[in-house]
């Protein structure tokens, strides 16, 4: 894991220092409201509904057990007991008060965190895939690049104010566990010619006008990584437009301008006026890299334990993923209990969580873009003991992929931005289809919600989308299907009109019915046979037939 | 309200004096002005005879606007319509790296002292302020460590 050098640790402390010091002219009135907002949502301080949100950044999804304890003492101490875990792999405190805020920035220090970026129209947090470094298929491990676009974009002179936010993902192999192409800047790394590099992706994005990146360039060497970000966000910054809130993304740049014109404005800047001083260096890198070593060290002879208990069984068919070394596994903990908010840990989960990951996974818990945790190194032998731990505190849901795994904005009940709620959604889902069979014969099937058209919960890429709308005072749900966010991104087909909130689930049992019967095969998912039989037997049983 | 010019930690004068009707360019024989980018684009023929110009840019207009006359301002300045325009700063850095322009770049309008480093970093050597904002300015200068992850 990344630990912080001295130079890291000074830059976090001036940023505290500096906010208290905003904080002050606020009071004072030297900063205005409209001064100051921007300022307070670089450091991650958004004012929501009931009171003030403070989302506190997780580098590329990756926490230590150190920093799991600190949020979870954090929750405790300045807020309501629990945190909530984003699609952006940070967690999100719901209820701090506005003069706690410095304390918590300083405690958060001592661990090596912060919430520097995590809002604002600058470059969020790098997000990453959560089974970097761990599994088989990737060509080498994306962390460290995350690690670098992270000090690089961390107070940018030229790009901390945007025509709007500004969000990077970097992965490694075809398989794509970071909804990498709904990002503003997508980097793959591959492999050519014995040399690896980049791919890059511009302009994806969901919100109010969804988007899927398009390629921009099919390999960017390691060394010019940082000038290439660099010349595509001057450009953005140049050129983005600044008169509609709702046009300002690189999204919308790129769609107006035309794939073709952007690539050739980035790279003629690029070739011309690169910067020496940015292009990196083989040692660089390499010392970055070293933070990244995985603390185990070769395959070890460990065994799964057998045991005669479904539950158990259940848990390791579902959540439990192998290692790339053998004798390990990674254990997915669903943060998707029965009837829970999805993506809420409370402070006593984070707590014995810590303990876990200490004694079990090298100390490292990561965090997922679809709202669980996972425990990267777990010898194979411990597994029935760790299942026990987890299920003691509720964190063994076997729902890994399936029906009730769904990712959850938080919804009118907290989003000041929000038209409808979105997590008593999540929880009638969890609520109806809780019967495990019943889950697993639906198989792989992702259910994405967001209580707004802002798309936090990103349901343009769910399987099942949901939208929650306003109409006229009611709560209205807009369902879209086919949408995936892996590597063949797609964004998901509106059904049709909107159902009232009461008629909702009804919609939702007769989507999973129709599937159902249009399946060829049993273990044929919801997707591949939405692909093959598209959206009109769905729309057929939702609006035609009166008895579905 | 009473401006100033800050260059790094120095208080001083502005030197440059606004013409609102070219009619009075004679009267201005060895004085520094400053124009905007209309004035210009309208009268570069007068004005290309004087020295001493320097040219005022809002933050939506861009240098590509006076690309080829460059070199014959003593000044540029940006005018921040709002802090939140970050558009000067990829402006400035232009001139500096792509331009290579080596005189003065001002900043002006509406910006916030809590910008006053990265304006220094993307190529400002001076900015426009208001007299009462001096102390939070020179706060900022002061907090600065030096301690950056760009070159």
């Amino acid at each position: 894991m990344y630990q912080y050098s001295e130079k890291d640790k000074q830059i976090v402390k001036n940023r505290t220092k500096e906010f208290l010091f905003q904080v002050k002219r606020r009071i004072n009135g030297d900063l205005t409201e409209e001064e100051f907002k921007p300022l307070r949502l670089m450091n991650g301080l958004y004012l929501q509904l009931h009171a003030y949100m403070l989302r506190v950044a997780i580098p590329y999804g990756e926490l230590s057990y150190i920093q799991l304890k600190k949020l979870a003492e954090i929750s405790e101490k300045y807020d309501k007991g629990y945190g909530h875990f984003t699609t952006r792999q940070n967690i999100q405190f719901n209820w701090p008060k506005l003069e706690d805020v410095p304390k918590i920035l300083e405690e958060l220090a001592d661990v090596e965190m912060h919430a520097i970026q995590t809002s604002g129209n600058c470059i969020r947090n790098i997000s990453c895939d959560h089974l970097a470094g761990i599994n088989n298929d990737e060509v080498e491990d994306p962390r460290p690049w995350c690690e670098i676009i992270r000090k690089w974009s961390t107070f940018h002179p030229e790009f901390s104010f945007l025509p709007r936010k500004f969000k990077i993902a970097v992965i490694a192999c075809d398989t794509d566990r970071a909804a990498m192409k709904v990002h503003d800047i997508g980097l793959k790394l591959v492999k050519k010619k014995n040399e690896v590099g980049f791919e890059v992706f511009v302009g994806g994005g969901q919100g109010r006008s969804p988007f899927i990146a398009k390629k921009i360039n099919d390999f960017v060497k390691k060394k010019d990584l940082l000038n290439y970000l660099e010349a595509i966000l001057s450009i953005y910054n140049e050129m983005g437009r600044r008169d509609n809130i709702y046009k300002a993304r690189i999204k919308i740049l790129i769609n107006e301008l035309g794939e073709k014109k952007l690539k050739s404005l980035v790279e003629n800047k690029f070739r011309k006026f690169a910067d020496k001083k940015l292009s990196l260096k083989e040692n660089e890198i390499q010392e970055i890299k070293n933070y990244f070593k995985l603390p185990i060290s070769g395959p070890i002879k460990s065994e799964i334990p057998f045991k005669k208990n479904k539950q158990y069984t259940n848990w390791l068919n579902q959540n439990v993923i192998e290692h790339k070394l053998s004798g390990y596994s990674i254990i997915m903990v669903s943060l998707k209990p029965y009837n829970q908010p999805p993506g809420d840990a409370t402070a006593n989960q984070m707590k014995k969580l810590s303990k876990i990951a200490q004694e079990f996974s090298y100390g490292e818990i990561r965090v997922t873009h679809e709202q669980n945790l996972v425990l990267p190194h777990v010898k194979n032998s411990d597994l029935f003991n760790v299942w026990n731990q987890l299920k003691s505190i509720n964190l063994a849901t076997p729902n890994i992929g399936l029906i009730t795994d769904a990712i959850c904005c938080p919804g009118m009940d907290y989003c000041a931005l929000a038209t409808a709620r979105s997590i008593p959604i999540s929880q009638k889902i969890s609520r109806y289809f809780k019967d495990q069979s019943i889950q697993e014969k639906i198989g792989k099937i992702k259910i994405k919600i967001s209580g707004c058209i802002n798309a936090c919960g990103h349901h343009h890429v769910g399987n099942i989308g949901i939208l929650g709308l306003d109409r006229n005072g009611e709560e209205s749900y807009q369902i879209s299907l086919g949408g995936s966010a892996d590597e063949n991104t797609n964004i998901g087909q509106i059904v049709g009109p909107s159902f009232p909130e009461k008629e909702l689930m009804k919609a939702i049992k007769t989507i999973v019915k129709t599937f159902e019967n249009n399946k060829k095969a049993k273990n044929e998912d919801f997707l591949t046979v939405f692909n093959r039989i598209g959206i009109d037997p769905f729309k057929k049983d939702l609006y035609e037939t009166s008895n579905s | 309200m009473k401006q100033v010019i800050l260059k790094k930690d120095k208080i001083l004068q502005n030197e440059y004096v606004i013409i609102n009707d070219l009619k009075d360019l004679s009267n201005f024989n060895s004085q520094k002005i400053i124009i905007t980018v209309e004035q210009w684009l309208a009268n570069k023929n007068i004005l290309k005879k004087k020295k001493n110009i320097g040219i005022k840019l809002n933050s939506d207009e861009s240098i590509s606007m006076i690309k080829d006359d460059i070199d014959f301002f003593k000044m540029i300045q940006f005018n921040f319509i709002t802090f939140k325009d970050g558009r000067p700063f990829s402006e400035a850095k232009k001139l500096r790296v792509e331009f290579k322009f080596k005189k003065e770049i001002r900043a002006s309008g509406h910006i916030l002292p809590d910008q006053y480093i990265f304006l220094l970093r993307c190529g400002f050597n001076s900015v426009e302020i208001e007299t009462s904002k001096k102390k939070f300015w020179l706060e900022f200068l002061e907090m600065d460590s030096g301690l950056y992850y760009q070159p």
